[in-house]
């Protein structure tokens, strides 16, 4: 390319002045950018030895993910007490969604045993 | 002879008193502040261009900001001789997503019922100070000729633009800039050629 003439030497000098007349402000949030960015940078390639101090914080997130996996498999455990009955859970459903049901469970006189207890009586005589 | 007796000490490091330095290190320090000098010596101008691209200060300063950080997170180990292609082409690349961002925006404002007016910007007389400044006189000739410069600048495609302050502001060679904006020497050239002309149109009488 053909050296730089008077235009383009006058238009470097006034973009180069306005370069100088950046305000302290800006000056100062691009200073804390860059210190920011290098710092982030730096916390990039710290060794691992170094990231010891994350130990605390990722021990106490793997314990817990431990203690859910454990509840988790726990309830599917064999060893675990089941209802006996092979449908012994879908009637406990139908009877918790049964709005019959919960009214006699707010009432609490006790009613709602009986209820309950002639319902599986009769669930028993029909089967 | 030289008496080899004289010289100072074998050279020791001066981490290695505290028992965990290595060489790692040492290299990562010596990177760390030749990547502080290197941000520090184009984002002055980095924020020009940036400021010239979006017209919006807080924008530019965003731009600048995650140029340095991705550069600083992604390239730091690069050599440091490709760092300033590869800074101006993140910085592009912001800008570019930046101007995406603001148009699909403006289209979504347009479409809305109620528009909130725009926040003033505190006129802090300590954060408006300048860095020392030329004559009086001098310094209204220059304020004249930068802002029919920026209006100017502002009025070019943005390749052009890019081209011309990466030339004539970052002092990048052909080469670099071609790396910068991600196309061959021979389009750099030409979107040169026709930021010149068009300023030349605009800003001859001013500038010559």
């Amino acid at each position: 390319m053909s050296p730089p003439d008077d235009f383009e030497r006058n238009a470097r000098t006034v973009l180069e002045e306005s370069v100088l007349r950046i305000d302290a402000r800006t000056r100062s949030r691009l200073n804390q950018a860059r210190h920011a960015a290098l710092e982030a940078a730096s916390a990039g390639r710290r060794p691992l030895w170094r990231s010891l101090t994350l130990v605390p914080a990722t021990g106490a997130a793997a314990a817990a993910l431990l203690v859910a996996v454990m509840l988790w498999h726990g309830g599917r455990s064999p060893q675990m007490p089941v209802l006996e009955g092979p449908h012994a859970s879908a009637e406990d459903i139908d009877l918790l969604a049964d709005s019959e049901g919960l009214e006699l469970m707010e009432n609490s006189d006790g009613s709602f045993y009986e209820w309950a207890a002639a319902q599986a009586d009769t669930g028993e005589s029909e089967g | 002879m030289y008496d080899f007796a004289t010289l100072a000490p074998p050279y020791s490091m001066p981490a290695a008193l505290h028992g965990e330095a290595t060489l790692t290190d040492l290299s990562a320090q010596a990177r760390s502040r030749a990547l502080n000098q290197f941000l520090a010596s184009v984002e002055l101008k980095a924020f020009k261009i940036a400021q010239a691209a979006l017209r919006h200060e807080d924008d530019a300063l965003d731009a600048v900001q995650d140029a340095m950080l991705q550069l600083a997170r992604a390239y730091a180990e690069r050599p440091a001789e490709e760092w300033k292609p590869l800074f101006y082409r993140i910085l592009e690349n912001r800008i570019r997503d930046m101007q995406r961002r603001r148009t699909v925006r403006g289209r979504v404002i347009a479409w809305l019922p109620f528009r909130g007016e725009e926040d003033d910007e505190d006129d802090d007389p300590i954060a408006q100070a300048v860095s020392p400044e030329p004559q009086p006189v001098k310094r209204l000739e220059i304020s004249e000729a930068m802002d029919a410069l920026e209006k100017a600048l502002g009025e070019l495609p943005r390749r052009q633009q890019q081209a011309f302050l990466l030339r004539t502001l970052e002092g990048m060679d052909v080469a670099q800039t071609a790396a910068a904006m991600g196309c061959s020497e021979g389009s750099v050239k030409t979107h040169y050629f026709r930021a010149l002309q068009a300023l030349r149109a605009q800003l001859g009488e001013l500038y010559l």
